[in-house]
């Protein structure tokens, strides 16, 4: 934590856009953009005055350095900047600046040369009440101005933006040594051949002279006239902090920007054009304000799921982290975060996308370890998933053996807890053709450990780790292959002395043809977010699902930058609304089915109905595209079998059938089993709560329906069962939980 | 309209009545009137409820 807290100070989400760094004004685009976007031409006109202060004049003859750094340029064009500040202009209601009604200061400030730079700072110390004088030694105001634009536009301007100001004005005044004039302070803005009153720029303050009280600006120290008229503008600062400090040292403004912008993801705009250079109507204005990028160091939140839902760059995210784990209340409460921590599918793509690399997902990891180490994360949060795990583990569903007579092996197939629960054909299939090329190959079924780790549970999270070095010594240290990247991951994080390879990699590698005739169909690749550094993989996945006659289409986000199918950091308890958003913004990415090779991606995108293939369904021709995943239970079940199965096909040992069976006979509807899934309800905990009442006798009856309804704590969960007898059992009529604790004496 | 559900408790055979009970979550403890047997103290809650008031009483705590 404290090294993301030292990250974090390299984050770039407050760098202005491009246009910004590099306009005189700085005028603020992600300001004045949204207002002309929406039609808000006046509330625009405001935000284009406060930054110009001649707007009539600037949007004539502005050079648009802006233009020249739009990232647009490189897809289309640079968005029109002084035609959208124009239309501004035209359709903004009231064209007059604002009245400010604030007591005259004391302070006297001399003005030399009343060109646009010149005006410029009268016009904002006039504003601010400063006794201005402006010495012109010709008999008229606008300067170089007359040289650019015809005077009716100009003078014009300048009359409207000083129509409430107050200042004096001595035409035919050459001022021919400082020394002549009294004042607080004076501002040298005579243009490109006018005196400077033999002074130089001084060292470090902004305008400063080498003079004390005298600021030097404009055309004559070498700008143009935009940037004379922002000099004029920004001189004011130097000035008032010199009357209010006595020093010349107003830090001069800090231009550009280190914000990088992929032109990768700039999604193609025409521009729009006005007729024959007319101006901008104000639907031309929106609709050429929709093309600007509004550019910031904003990929985090553009590309992360968890920081768009919940609109928080990586600095708030820290600070609410920070307070959750820390919390400053004296009740020690104030976890405003807990439920944003465990809410992160920890897939690593805001750290990919970061051009500074910080890594705000490892920062949830670490403080949702924190939270848990205090007993402050709801258990709620990983119950379910924690036991899932423990269950796999267990004697019921695990399983680590060398082949028949061999006491080592060159490889073990680690297939990982859901594949074989997806399906286990997958793990039966792929044993079978590991064994056919290397006869020797050990297997492992058993999780990676990654629920624990996701729920910061680090004393489980650690025994599960040691078990799995033993068993891996045990088979002869020999080369894992992993079905899941996830598990392949972990391993690499907590295991890395164990040596790993994909399945789809050796796959591809052994030339292996796929039973699956894919007759031309276009699909998708998902590539799972853990995947995301393993650029073989993800060509190995292709070329197979290529050699079985798909045809590919490529996903906006995939290989390097894939995002997670909401599975990761098993949200989905902690934040069942922000895990069916992400499978539904996942799903839509376009209308072709998905080939994906995590099983917890093709179960969750196909029980939101989307058709997806998994790999292996390609490579052994077993499932089409339409299955409907498992339920939890049957999840469980499938495991079970799995080991069952293979515990008869390869080790001739037969093992009970019963294992998974309660004593009550419970039928149960399809519908009712889905909605028992869809709420992280087993059948298998249902049927003790029935066989609890019938045993206990502990139910309620309602003698309407004939039904009872009796509930029981398992770990921390209350279930609920309603159901009534039926042949020889009982027929489950409904079942839900709570997590809340009932307090029965 | 549903008709009203007589609910008794299958050990005592009494209608179960609304009555005082304590909850805990996360180290808060409250209470709230739920259907109990007047008897042995069964509880009832129905599907409603735990899937409204008390998920919503959780998640406040959660996020407390």
């Amino acid at each position: 934590m404290e090294k993301f807290k030292e990250k974090i100070k390299t984050c770039l989400q407050n760098e202005p856009a491009f246009c910004t760094a590099a306009c005189p004004f700085g005028l603020d685009i992600r300001d004045f953009i949204p207002k002309i976007k929406r039609g808000a031409f006046n509330a625009a006109y405001r935000s284009y005055l406060n930054a110009v202060g001649f707007p009539g004049i600037v949007a004539q003859i502005c050079h648009q350095p802006c233009k020249d750094v739009c990232p647009r340029r490189f897809k289309d064009q640079a968005v029109a900047m002084r035609l959208l500040e124009r239309a501004a202009i035209d359709y903004a209601r009231n064209l007059n600046p604002n009245s400010y009604n604030l007591p005259a200061k004391n302070k006297r400030i001399a003005v030399i040369g009343a060109g646009i730079s010149g005006l410029g700072c009268a016009l904002r110390l006039a504003s601010k009440k400063y006794d201005v004088t402006v010495f012109e030694k010709s008999d008229r105001i606008g300067g170089h101005l007359w040289n650019l634009l015809s005077p009716e536009i100009f003078l014009a301007e300048i009359e409207r933006q000083f129509m409430y100001e107050e200042y004096t004005l001595l035409l035919n005044t050459q001022i021919k040594s400082l020394d002549q004039l009294d004042f607080d302070a004076v501002y040298v803005a005579t243009g490109s051949k006018g005196t400077d009153f033999g002074l130089r720029p001084g060292a470090g303050g902004a305008f400063a002279s080498t003079r004390p009280g005298v600021f030097l600006g404009g055309e004559l120290c070498g700008s143009n006239i935009i940037e004379a008229i922002a000099d004029g503008l920004n001189v004011t600062k130097a000035i008032e902090r010199y009357i209010k400090t006595g020093g010349m040292n107003q830090p001069p403004e800090q231009r550009g920007t280190k914000i990088q912008l992929k032109p990768d993801f700039i999604t193609p705009m025409e521009q729009v054009l006005p007729d024959k250079g007319d101006p901008f109507t104000k639907d031309h204005a929106m609709k050429e304000a929709k093309r600007c990028l509004l550019c910031a160091c904003d990929a985090c939140i553009r590309h992360c799921d968890l920081m768009r839902y919940y609109g928080k760059f990586p600095r708030r995210i820290g600070e609410e982290v920070e307070i959750t784990v820390h919390p400053g209340t004296l009740d020690g409460d104030g976890t405003v975060a807990t439920r944003l921590i465990s809410t992160c599918n920890q897939c690593g793509l805001c750290k990919e996308v970061c051009p500074q690399g910080i890594d705000s997902g490892n920062l949830l990891l670490q403080s949702h370890r924190a939270m848990r180490q205090k007993g402050a994360m709801p258990w709620a949060f990983h119950d379910f998933w924690l036991r899932d795990m423990e269950f796999t583990n267990s004697d019921e569903a695990a399983l680590c053996r060398l082949p028949g007579w061999y006491t080592e092996s060159r490889y073990v197939f680690f297939p990982g807890c859901q594949l074989g629960a997806s399906d286990p054909r997958y793990v039966t299939e792929s044993y079978r053709l590991l064994k056919a090329h290397h006869p020797d190959t050990a297997l492992m079924l058993s999780c990676c450990g990654a629920p624990a780790e996701w729920a910061g549970e680090g004393p489980i999270h650690n025994e599960v780790i040691e078990k799995l070095r033993r068993d891996w010594v045990s088979l002869g240290k020999p080369i894992v292959v992993f079905a899941c990247s996830t598990c392949y991951e972990m391993f690499g994080k907590n295991l890395p002395e164990v040596r790993g390879v994909l399945l789809y990699n050796l796959i591809a590698e052994l030339g292996i043809s796929p039973s699956k005739d894919g007759e031309g169909e276009t699909v998708s690749v998902f590539d799972p977010c853990t995947s995301r550094n393993e650029s073989g993989l993800h060509q190995a996945v292709r070329d197979i699902a290529g050699m079985a006659g798909f045809s590919l289409q490529r996903l906006p986000y995939e290989g390097k930058y894939a995002r997670c199918c909401s599975w990761g950091g098993q949200v989905s308890a902690a934040n069942p609304s922000f895990a069916r958003e992400v499978v539904k913004v996942r799903i839509a990415q376009n209308d072709h089915p998905y080939i994906a090779y995590c099983a917890n991606c093709r179960d969750i995108f196909a029980s939101a109905g989307k058709k997806c293939y998994h790999i292996l369904d390609v490579v052994f021709g077993i499932n089409d595209a339409e299955r409907k995943p498992p339920t939890l239970t049957e999840r469980r079940y499938n495991r079970a079998q799995l080991k069952r199965r293979l515990l008869k096909e390869y080790w001739n040992e037969k093992s009970e059938e019963e294992q998974m069976e309660n004593k009550v006979k419970l039928y149960i509807s399809p519908e009712l089993r889905q909605k028992l899934s869809d709420e992280m309800l087993l059948e298998t905990d249902i049927e003790k709560v029935v066989e609890h009442c019938e045993t206990s006798g502990r139910k309620v009856v309602d003698k309407g329906t004939n039904s009872y309804t009796g509930h029981l704590m398992i770990g921390n969960m209350t279930y609920w069962a309603e159901y009534r007898k039926k042949d020889d059992g009982f027929e489950l009529l409904n079942a839900y939980g709570h997590r809340m604790k009932i307090e029965e004496d | 309209m549903e008709e009203k559900k007589t609910l008794t408790c299958y050990r005592c055979n009494v209608e179960l009545k609304a009555q005082k009970t304590y909850f805990e979550y996360l180290g808060h403890s409250f209470h709230a009137d739920v259907l109990r047997c007047p008897e042995c103290g069964e509880v009832y809650i129905p599907e409603d409820l735990a899937k409204g008031r008390i998920a919503e009483v959780e998640m406040q705590l959660e996020d407390k």
